[in-house]
Formats: structure tokens, C-alpha cells, sequence
């Protein structure tokens, strides 16, 4: 904190005493030693201090703050490698040595990239800096009494002074005191030379605030980085009829934080009963095919309790102790059977089928048959919902199941399984492999509905036995979730504190003389506090009017014509 | 079910709104236009007096200038007694506010003109929110189209509800209008939808009235926010220009076009408390619509953060924001350079809502489009 900090905002520098107070001493150093030795002559220890100082101040913490808004932006300007990887390879494919060039500075890993970390670790450490040496003042200051009554209390907001003849100085102080209790100020009478007053404070609060905020801020940080050591997170893809048992062998893809223990996972398992989903029909309102609801109906068993049937739906994800499971994706999956030449069933059952993104569904079928003889199978092709096939191709017309058919072509040759890399399930390099002809010459397209079977002229077999639905689930678990929620409430609690309860000082002060009590009351606020005057004014009308027959002060003169000639009620205010 | 019926007379109303809105616009530029008028009037007239002051010399002129001494000595006035004259000349306009000065009260004034349209247009706009959501049975916020007739209307209701009791803030409605009028058109031209049920990633959550909700609230905040700051960075230029020029004219002009209306307005240090208190609301408005939005992507996708887009420029200006409380309590950052940093976080909600929506994809479906 510098010295021009604290000397343009007093606010600061009595929120902050100590700190003010040192930052005199440093900034008047150079004067003392001239500017030429001003830094060595801090020696090793001086200038770590120096340093500490400079990154712990106001000034630093908002370079930070705003660094780190204009860090964050190439994150959603660029694909993530976190939140989309297929669209971060295709960027660098696209954009060659430039996309390399933004991969090594890390903008396609923005939020784990060194200078994004490096800009929030060191606002983290200047937040902490700044926490606890304020902590320490603010709590002696709950403790101390309210600074002493200023002896001129002109200057101060809402000053007011009303001459009441014949009242008591004691009676009027201590109802001062006891209303200002009520109102939640601290108070402390104090005997002065020739009278006595009440020094109030109020509004400690909105540092307790303010401080309460910032550590929870913390709070939040500590708990996300916890969370990401812990939690866990796997995709699942169940065909209605067939189950889920929670483990890691019948995850589809898993990650899990450094600190993860297969063992903490929960035992629990399930049955995809059935999975329904609408949508937009022709003639409603809406774009035709838009899906307007998915529901997965589950059994869960979890140990020692009874099986229970629930609904998944988006937005209602399945909470069992230790994870919780959610519905993000669904397709369809066709039952299909291939036989080989040689009449072998290389192949049966429910297929999953990729959806392409586009209203219809349309959905691609990879089925890989490996053992088939000859020569190893691929068929390949789609699944089509609502299906038609004009110039544009196959293609799907509407998500739901109206007319189901597939579109299809064989391929023989080499799956290139054995080369050792593992292959995508749903993809298949048709280099290496040929499609199978028909009397044309031509690659076959095999159409068919449920029910039907195809046979090619090499005697290979498809048929298209039944559809089936399947949902796709995320099952996830932080252990840090309710941390972070409590510290963000505890955050926003103690931001509301901060920015909205006014912090004030009010004095009440009383002289007798000649038998007539002077009350002077003013006050002095120390945030945006624009109720402040009022509230001064509020008070003196009401001890003058309590103690003078319930008139209002300025009816206290004009019942005396002894007072003085300014109408015994005298006003000024400062600033 | 769609209302289709209700959803079009919806459409109707917010289309009338418009126009109202346009009208409305007319009335209250004709109005700073004239007030510009008797502005130059008055301060020619006041120059006027002055020279006839110094050729009457060394005549009795204290008749002319009024209530001014009137005893020039000198070859020229003295600094004093020129402030004297143009103070006098300006006082019709302060101290008539709603801009009908020389007009008998209940006389039709531009600026009343634009103000009865303008309350009429709001509860027009109103009619078109409320009956957009009678037609679909759901709030009026599931898409871009309805958060901008919802947050319009809400602003036009927090200006009408400031206005009413402190006339002299009606001049603002050219700088209010004008912006309400721009999304309204946007969005009536390429946000517009129509009126349909819920997509399911929107259905089944009672996050969508909370975390909306308060989004709705904060980006109104944020706009009126953006406004006041603004007029407290022209008042401020234009006080240091009425000093730096009184310190060498006798008559300082205004500075820019808006002078005259700068010289109705709370001077600078107001605004910056009003345009600080608005912010405070803002901030503690976009704090719960970033937790909310974290408790409803948990349920939703099962994360509470995925930096997602929308989810990185919520972020981005609940930082800016949170740099602007700070800059108030930094040293040589008060005033001018704190309303600087409160400006660049409504750009930042302006690029959320625009850019976000439409040009970078996230898991937000949230635009409708
Ligand atoms: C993690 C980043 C931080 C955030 C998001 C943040 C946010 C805020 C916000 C929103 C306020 C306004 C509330 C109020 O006025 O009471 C505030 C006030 C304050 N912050 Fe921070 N802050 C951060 C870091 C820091 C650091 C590093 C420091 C120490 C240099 C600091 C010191 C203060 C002080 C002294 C105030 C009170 C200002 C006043 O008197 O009005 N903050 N902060």
C-alpha cells in the first residue's frame, strides 16, 4: 500500500492502520537515503518485504483482478482441449503452424496453462496477505471502545444543536446511550471537562463482512482444488433390457482426480427398463423434430436397500450415496445378425449407432465382425429413423422411430486389429478392407426394414431383427461439492454484509450551563452512507423532543425567549 | 400447449411498443434539441445585456442584468458579475427540470410528449411479456428473443419508476429509450422465435426461473449501471471543462452538444455514488447468477464448471465488476478510472449476450436461435 493510497482515502487508511502506517515509514526512506540508494540499502530482507508489500496492496490485487478477466478470454475464444477435444484437433489441423504455435502457449488449455495459474495463485497469495493482517486489526477493533467524542463537532455530518432549558445533562446522555443501544450502536459514555458524552459506532459488520467474503473466497479455491484431486467422472452407455454394474471395467471413458481411490467407489447397479423421448411433431408449435423430453426409466439396486424404479430425466439426475448419474445423450441401437459365408453367426444383437448431429438422428453403424471367414467383415452404413435415401444420400427426415431402416454395405479384408493400437468401436479404416460387390460390379447398398434379412452373392447374410433404445449416462461424484456451495453462500453472505450495512460514528454530547443543557449530535460515515444525516437528525429531534414535553427542537426556543438569538436551534452541517 | 392466438397478439404488442418506443425517442431528442435552443437563447441574451451594460457606461444598467450590482467601473466587468449574469440565465432550466420553463403547467412539452408515450409504451411492453408467457405457460426468459423483450422491459420500469418522482431525470430518457429501443429491434429483426414449449435441457428445473431470473435482474442493473456511469464520465469532462473555462472566459460555454443536459444532471460525484450503489446491486446480482448457474450445470451435466463458454465470459465479468469495487477503494483509481472499469464489464455482458449466444457454440443452448 503506498502512501498516496492511503492519503487519498482515509477509509482505507483507518480500515487498515498498520499497514498505513508502514507504508509511511518505506515511502519516506528514499527521501531520508536519497533516491539513489533507495533500494539497495534494503538488503535481501528489505527488499523480500518490499516485495511482499507491493504484491499484497490494492493496487496489485486490481492489476491482478483484471489480468486475470483478459487471461480467461482466449478460453472461449478457442476450442478447450478439457471441454471439446474433437473440435481442438480439428482447429490445429486446420490452422497448421499457427495452431501449433497457440497449442505450445497453451490457448488450448487456458485454465490449466501457466500463466493462467500463475495470475490466479498470485492473487490468491496477495488475497491471503491481505486477510490476515487485516483480520488482526479488525478483531482488535471489535474489542476497543469507540474513538473519543472530537472535541469540535461542527465539521461532522448532520450537525445539530438545540439549547434545552431546565434539562438534566445525565438523564439526556443516558437516553441517548440507551437509544443508540437500541439502534445497535456501540456506545461508551465518557465525563468530558464540562459535560459528558456518548461515542457510538456501528457497522463493524461490513468489515466482518468484507474479510468473511474474501476468506471464503479462499474457502472456494481450497475446494475446488480438492475436488479436482477426488472426484471422479465416467461416461456409460446402457441398451434398454441390459444393466450397469458401477465399476471401472464397464466405463465407456473414466477420469479421476490424482487422489482417487477405486475403492471409495460406490457399489450400486441398474437396469435401463425402457427410455422414451418426444418430439416436435409436424403441425406443433416449434421446429419439427426438435426433442421436447427424454425420460430413462431405471431399477436401482444399492446395497441394503430395496430395489427401487426411478426416472432419469435431464435436469433430474439419479442421486445414490456416493455418485450420481445423469442423462446426457440416447440413440438407437438396431439389432442386427450376420452370418459369414460359411453360415456362421459372426455377429447378433443390439448395435450401438453414433448420431450425426443433425435433427433426424441419423446415426452411424460400424459392426465389426473379426471372426468372420473368409475374410474379416465390417458393415458399415446408417441407421435411419424416418429414413429416405434420394440424391443427397441416406438420410433421416425425424428423430422418432416412423419408419426404421438401415443402410448398409458389407466390407471384406483386413480389420487391422491385430496391428496393436486400439481402434475406436465406432470407427473402421476401410482401407484395407473392399466393398463387397453385386452382379452390377458395384458396391452393394443394402436396404432393410425390422424383420428382414439380405443375402449377398458371396452368401454373406444381414438382417435387421428389432430396434432398441439406449441411453447414455455420466456418473460423477466430488466429494468437495458442498464445500464449495457453503463457501460461495458464506461469500455472497458476506459480500451483502459488506457492500450494504453502513459503518457510522455518532456522538451525542451534553454541557450544562446556567441551568439550560446544550445537546449537540453529529455524526461521521465512513461508507457510502447517504441515511447518515437523517438518522443524526432523527436522533436530536428525538432527545430534545423526549425531554422537552415531546416538542420538536425547534419549538424549544420559540417557548423560551431567553434563547439565543438564533432561534436556540442552531444548524450546520459539513461536507 | 402454444397459445397461438395469445403469442400473437404478444407479437402484436411488442411490434406497437416499438413504434411507441420510436416516437417516444422523437419526443424527448426535440426536446434536448430545444432545451439546446433556449440554452444558446439564454446565453446569447445574457451576452447581450453585458454589452449594452458596457456601452450604456457609465449609465445606471443594474435594470438589465437584474439582480446583479450593476456598477461597472471599469472598461470591463469584473469576472464576478459576468458568473452573476450567466447564472441567471441558466437558472430557467435548473430549476425547472421537467423542461417546461416559460410553459404553462399542463401544456403539451416535447419532453412530456415523450413521457406519457414512453409510460404507455412500457405498459405495452409489459402486455407483450406477460402475454408471451401466458401462451407458453412458462416464464418469458427461455430463449435470447425473450430475455431481451423481459430485460428491456424491466429497465423501462426501473427508469419509469426513478422518473416519476424525480422529473428531472426524464431528460435521461433519450439515453434509455435510445438502447431499450436498439435490443427491442434486434431482437424483433434476428432474435425473434417463435412461441414454443421448452427444449428438455430447459424443462424440469426450477433453476431456470432462479438463475435466469436473477441473470434478467443483473444484466437490467447492469444497463442502467452502464448509463449512469457513462453520464458521471461526461459530467466529470464536463465540469473540468466549465473550470478550466471559467478560469478564462466570462461566458464558458458548454461543453459538447449534451452541456445543457449535463448542467440538469446530479453533478458527477452523485453519479458516481448512485452509478456505485447500482453496482453494488449488479455485482451481488451476478454473484448468485454465477452460483445458481454452477448448482443448475450440476444437475443439468453433472459439473458445476466446465468453463464453457458462457460459463468463462460470466466469470470474466463478474472479475471486472469485482475490479471495479476494488478500483473504488484504490487510491488513483476513484471516479473516472473505476467508471472505466464498470463500462468495460458491460461490454463484457453486451459480448455475453450477443457474441456468446450466436457466434461461439457451448452447451448453452440457451439463444434459441
Ligand atoms: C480473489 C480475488 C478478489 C476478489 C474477487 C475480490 C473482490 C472484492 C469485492 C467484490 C470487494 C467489494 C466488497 C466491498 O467493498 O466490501 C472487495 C473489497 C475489498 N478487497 Fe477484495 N477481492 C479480491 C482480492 C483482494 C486482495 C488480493 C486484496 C488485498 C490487497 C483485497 C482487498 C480488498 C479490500 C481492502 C476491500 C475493501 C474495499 C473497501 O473498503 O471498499 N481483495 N474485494
Amino acid at each position: 500500500m503506498s502512501e498516496r493510497t492511503t492519503s487519498q482515502d482515509p477509509r482505507e487508511k483507518s480500515a487498515e492502520p498498520g499497514a498505513g502506517a508502514e507504508s509511511g515509514r518505506w515511502s519516506s526512506k528514499p527521501e531520508v537515503d536519497g533516491a539513489r540508494a533507495a533500494v539497495p540499502s534494503l538488503g535481501l530482507r528489505g527488499t523480500l518485504l518490499f516485495l511482499w508489500r507491493q504484491l499484497t496492496s490494492m493496487q496489485t490485487a486490481l492489476v491482478l483482478l483484471m489480468l486475470l478477466a483478459v487471461a480467461a478470454i482466449p478460453g472461449s475464444l478457442y476450442p478447450q482441449r478439457s471441454v471439446n477435444p474433437a473440435l481442438t484437433e480439428q482447429f490445429l489441423d486446420e490452422n497448421g503452424r499457427w495452431g501449433e504455435i497457440l497449442d505450445a502457449l497453451g490457448f488450448f488449455e487456458v485454465f490449466s496453462s501457466p500463466w493462467f495459474s500463475a495470475i490466479y495463485l498470485l492473487l490468491f497469495i496477495s488475497l491471503i496477505g491481505c486477510i490476515v493482517p487485516r483480520v488482526g486489526v479488525h478483531l482488535k477493533q471489535l474489542r476497543a471502545k469507540p474513538p473519543r467524542t472530537p472535541s469540535r463537532l461542527t465539521r461532522f455530518t448532520g450537525y445539530t444543536r438545540v439549547e434545552l432549558p431546565g434539562e438534566q445533562a445525565d438523564a439526556l446522555i443516558e437516553s441517548a446511550r440507551r437509544s443508540l443501544r437500541r439502534s445497535r450502536y456501540r456506545t461508551e459514555v465518557r465525563e468530558e471537562r464540562n459535560g459528558r458524552s456518548v461515542s457510538a459506532e456501528r457497522g463493524l459488520l461490513r468489515e466482518t463482512g468484507n474479510l468473511l467474503f474474501h476468506i471464503a473466497l479462499v474457502g472456494v479455491l481450497v475446494c475446488v482444488a480438492g475436488g479436482s484431486l477426488t472426484s471422479y467422472r465416467g461416461q456409460v452407455t446402457v441398451i434398454e433390457g441390459d444393466g450397469f454394474s458401477n465399476s471401472l471395467t464397464q466405463y465407456d471413458s473414466f477420469e479421476a482426480g490424482a487422489w482417487f481411490d477405486e475403492s471409495d467407489m460406490p457399489d450400486f447397479r441398474f437396469t435401463l427398463e425402457d427410455f422414451r423421448a418426444t418430439y416436435v411433431e409436424p403441425g406443433e408449435s416449434g421446429k419439427v423434430g426438435e426433442p421436447r423430453s427424454f425420460e430413462a426409466d431405471v431399477q436401482v439396486s444399492t446395497p441394503g436397500q430395496e430395489d427401487e424404479s426411478r426416472t432419469v430425466q435431464v435436469n433430474k439426475p439419479l442421486h445414490v450415496p456416493g455418485a450420481s448419474m445423469y442423462l446426457l445423450g440416447n440413440g438407437y441401437a438396431p439389432e442386427i445378425t450376420v452370418t459369414d459365408p460359411e453360415g456362421t453367426v459372426v455377429a447378433e444383437g443390439p448395435l450401438i449407432t453414433v448420431p450425426m448431429g443433425d435433427v433426424g438422428y441419423t446415426s452411424q453403424v460400424v459392426l465389426k465382425a473379426p471372426d468372420a471367414q473368409p475374410e474379416q467383415t465390417a458393415v458399415v452404413g446408417f441407421f435411419l429413423p424416418t429414413g429416405t435415401i434420394d440424391e443427397q444420400g441416406p438420410r433421416s427426415l425425424y428423430p422418432d422411430a416412423v419408419d426404421p431402416q438401415l443402410a448398409l454395405t458389407v466390407y471384406q479384408g483386413d480389420l487391422g486389429l491385430d496391428s496393436g493400437v486400439p481402434q475406436n468401436a465406432y470407427e473402421v479404416d476401410l482401407t484395407t478392407l473392399t466393398a463387397v460387390p453385386g452382379e452390377d460390379g458395384d458396391p452393394v447398398l443394402i436396404r432393410l426394414y425390422p424383420g428382414e434379412e439380405y443375402e449377398l452373392a458371396d452368401g454373406t447374410t444381414v438382417s435387421f431383427d428389432g430396434l432398441r433404445r439406449y441411453a447414455a449416462f455420466d456418473i460423477a461424484h466430488n466429494p468437495f461439492e458442498r464445500g464449495i456451495l457453503v463457501s460461495a453462500l458464506v461469500a455472497v453472505g458476506g459480500l451483502i454484509l459488506s457492500l450494504f450495512v453502513p459503518r457510522r460514528r455518532l456522538w451525542v454530547r451534553v454541557r450544562e450551563a446556567d441551568g439550560t443543557a446544550v445537546l449537540e449530535v453529529a455524526g461521521l460515515a465512513r461508507s457510502d452512507d447517504p441515511a447518515l444525516e437523517t438518522d443524526v437528525k432523527a436522533l436530536a429531534s428525538r432527545l430534545a423532543g423526549a425531554h422537552d414535553g415531546n416538542r420538536p427542537p425547534d419549538a424549544a426556543s420559540s417557548g423560551h425567549p431567553a434563547a439565543d438569538a438564533d432561534g436556540g436551534h442552531r444548524e450546520g452541517s459539513a461536507q | 400447449m402454444i397459445n397461438q392466438q395469445l403469442a400473437e397478439i404478444s407479437n402484436l404488442a411488442l411490434v406497437v411498443t416499438i413504434v411507441l418506443y420510436v416516437l417516444a425517442l422523437i419526443g424527448f431528442g426535440a426536446d434536448l434539441a430545444s432545451s439546446s435552443q433556449r440554452r444558446s437563447d439564454a446565453r446569447l441574451a445574457a451576452r447581450e445585456r453585458q454589452e449594452a451594460e458596457q456601452e450604456a457606461q457609465p449609465a445606471t444598467v443594474g435594470a438589465a442584468a437584474g439582480h446583479t450590482s450593476g456598477t461597472t467601473t471599469g472598461g470591463s466587468p469584473d469576472s464576478a458579475d459576468a458568473k452573476g449574469v450567466a447564472d441567471a440565465a441558466s437558472a430557467g432550466d435548473v430549476t425547472d427540470p421537467a423542461g417546461a420553463e416559460h410553459v404553462a403547467a399542463g401544456t403539451m412539452t416535447a419532453q412530456r410528449f415523450a413521457f406519457v408515450l414512453t409510460s404507455a409504451a412500457t405498459v405495452l411492453h409489459l402486455a407483450g411479456v406477460i402475454t408471451r408467457a401466458l401462451a407458453t405457460q412458462r416464464v418469458p426468459w427461455a430463449n435470447m428473443y425473450e430475455f431481451a423483450t423481459t430485460s428491456t422491459a424491466i429497465v423501462m420500469v426501473a427508469f419509469l419508476a426513478f422518473s416519476i418522482r424525480r422529473t428531472e431525470l426524464r431528460a435521461l430518457g433519450t439515453f434509455v429509450v435510445g438502447p431499450v429501443l436498439l435490443v427491442l429491434l434486434l431482437a424483433q429483426t434476428f432474435w425473434i422465435v417463435p412461441a414454443a414449449e421448452l427444449t428438455p435441457s430447459l424443462q424440469n428445473s426450477h433453476w431456470i426461473y432462479i438463475h435466469i431470473g436473477v441473470a434478467i435482474l443483473a444484466t437490467a442493473l447492469s444497463i442502467l449501471g452502464a448509463v449512469v456511469a457513462s453520464l458521471q464520465l461526461l459530467q466529470a469532462k464536463h465540469e473540468r471543462t466549465l473550470a478550466e473555462r471559467a478560469a478564462t472566459e466570462d461566458f464558458p460555454e458548454h461543453w459538447g452538444r449534451f452541456g445543457h443536459v449535463l448542467d440538469r444532471l446530479p453533478s458527477s460525484s452523485s453519479l458516481e455514488s448512485l452509478s456505485f450503489r447500482i453496482h453494488s446491486l449488479a455485482f451481488v446480482c451476478w454473484t448468485f447468477t454465477l452460483i445458481f448457474g454452477a448448482i443448475w450445470a450440476r444437475e443439468a451435466w453433472g459439473r458445476f464448471w466446465g468453463w464453457d463458454p458462457k460459463e468463462v465470459w460470466t466469470f470474466i465479468i463478474w472479475v471486472i465488476y469485482a475490479a471495479y469495487l476494488h478500483a473504488r477503494a484504490t487510491g488513483g483509481f476513484r471516479g473516472s478510472r473505476a467508471a472505466g472499469l464498470a463500462l468495460a464489464g458491460f461490454v463484457a455482458v453486451i459480448f455475453n449476450y450477443t457474441i456468446v449466444n450466436t457466434v461461439i457454440n457451448g452447451l448453452h443452448s440457451y439463444s434459441g436461435l
